[in-house]
């Protein structure tokens, strides 16, 4: 926490805050689709719950910011009152920990579009063995569960990984990230 | 009253220990009154506004009756198809309800359980004694705070933008379009806001080292541990009586 500047942890905190109440507003998008497609429904749209992560690490670029970002949502989650209760908090940290993987084997140096994707990619691995032990895919059929599986790495790149870039860019544009990471490195480009 | 004096992080240890807990059995008895308990020491040791209570609690019922009902009716083929329950006007395999009852009320007992902690905890106060009892590092608790704080601020934002698209004469698109609209503005404003308040933090003398003093401070005290020790007292209670009546079984990740 030592190298983190306080603006870098308020703007995470806020990111968090803010995508929380998303994350809320997915859940009963995710139990429609569930209703029309069974328990896969909830994959198609399961990188949504990997935004914040990609969204903070992009834009702040320390080690940490993926997985604190979305232990703080779902915390906020929590606090704000849903359904699954205080095991979500348990399935945020999980999540994070996923996103934050991929940066980490990149050494916190590449923020490429490339790098995202794999980052929402492995948010949906870790998600998904934590799910396969937690709510029960162990009981349905193996190419069902397979099927589950790819649809969630699918949606974890494009929602998570191209979608986050594409809001913290449109963000980036704006110029209210000039003192972030991010910010700087647009700034770089331009000037070059 | 107990519950709103309680040290929050015991609170919050306590029942994440619970909840880890009731995730790892499965059975219709130890959930079910377990739900019950956890309601009646909230409305008995908590000081709260008990018509929001109701409020929050009526979409978790309605959920967990939904579940029952798929349950019931999506189940698969049972193993002892003889032993059936009338369920007012229809007959059911015993088995199928059990497993409906155990997956409704788990989803229950975690729903009241996080509820107990949300009504009976003030947000500011749990920080600070994540602070000062779990070593949290004050930058990152300030930081938290100042991000909370803005949620209520972001529906004004989100008005004030409104209002300003519809002067300019726009909101004629379609939802998708309108969202994304939306979504820059004020994601924007609210990092120009967050970065201000942390200007003005700093400028204050806010350093965010562990050296520093709390003019809130949030102990321990002997009778925190009275609620860790009576509800594990309670729940080891109910796994008894659940194995008393044969009820009792591990998760295994019924559906």
């Amino acid at each position: 926490m030592k190298n983190w500047k306080l603006k870098e942890i308020v703007v995470m905190s806020v990111l968090s805050v803010v995508f929380a109440v998303v994350y809320l507003a997915f859940l009963p998008v995710g139990k429609v689709l569930t209703g029309f497609f069974g328990p896969i429904g909830y994959d198609f749209i399961f990188g949504i719950w990997f935004i914040v992560s990609i969204i903070a690490a992009y834009i702040i670029r320390k080690p940490g910011a993926a997985f604190l970002s979305e232990t703080i949502a779902a915390t906020v989650e929590v606090l704000l009152g849903n359904a699954a209760g205080p095991m979500l908090l348990i399935s945020g940290m999980i999540q994070g920990l996923g996103a934050e993987s991929a940066f980490a084997m990149t050494g916190y140096r590449r923020y490429n579009l490339g790098t995202l994707m794999f980052s929402g990619m492995m948010a949906a691995v870790f998600s998904f063995v934590w799910g396969y032990f937690q709510s029960g895919y162990a009981a349905l059929a193996g190419g069902y569960v397979l099927l589950m599986f790819v649809t969630r790495l699918i949606s974890g790149a494009i929602l998570a990984g191209v979608a986050g870039k594409a809001l913290s860019d449109a963000l980036a544009k704006t110029g209210v990230l000039s003192g972030f990471a991010l910010g700087k490195e647009k700034r770089k480009k331009h000037a070059a | 009253m107990y519950l709103n004096n309680l040290n929050p992080s015991v609170k919050a240890l306590t029942i994440l220990g619970l909840v880890v807990a009731l995730a790892l059995l499965f059975d219709p008895v130890t959930p079910a009154l377990f739900t019950l308990v956890t309601i009646a020491v909230t409305f008995l040791f908590g000081d709260f506004r008990r018509k929001y209570y109701l409020f929050y609690l009526i979409p978790f019922t309605i959920f967990a009756v939904g579940m029952l009902w798929t349950t019931i009716a999506f189940a698969d083929a049972p193993k002892n198809p003889s032993e059936t329950v009338g369920l007012i006007w229809w007959e059911v395999p015993r088995e199928d309800v059990l497993v409906a009852v155990s997956l409704s009320f788990r989803v229950l007992a975690f729903a009241t359980m996080s509820l107990l902690f949300i009504f009976t905890t003030n947000m500011v106060e749990f920080l600070l004694s994540l602070m000062q009892q779990l070593r949290l590092p004050p930058k990152l608790a300030y930081g938290i705070m100042a991000g909370y704080r803005f949620l209520p601020m972001l529906t004004t934002e989100f008005r004030q933008i409104r209002a300003a698209h519809r002067v300019r004469g726009m909101g004629q698109e379609s939802r998708w379009k309108r969202y994304r609209r939306f979504a820059v503005p004020l994601l924007a404003g609210a990092i120009r806001k967050a970065e201000r308040t942390a200007v003005a933090m700093e400028s204050k003398g806010f350093t965010g080292t562990r050296e520093r003093t709390f003019y809130r401070n949030i102990r321990v005290r002997k009778k925190d541990w009275l609620f860790p020790a009576g509800m594990g007292a309670i729940f080891l209670l109910l796994i008894l009586l659940s194995l008393r009546f044969d009820y009792f079984s591990w998760y295994q990740g019924q559906l």
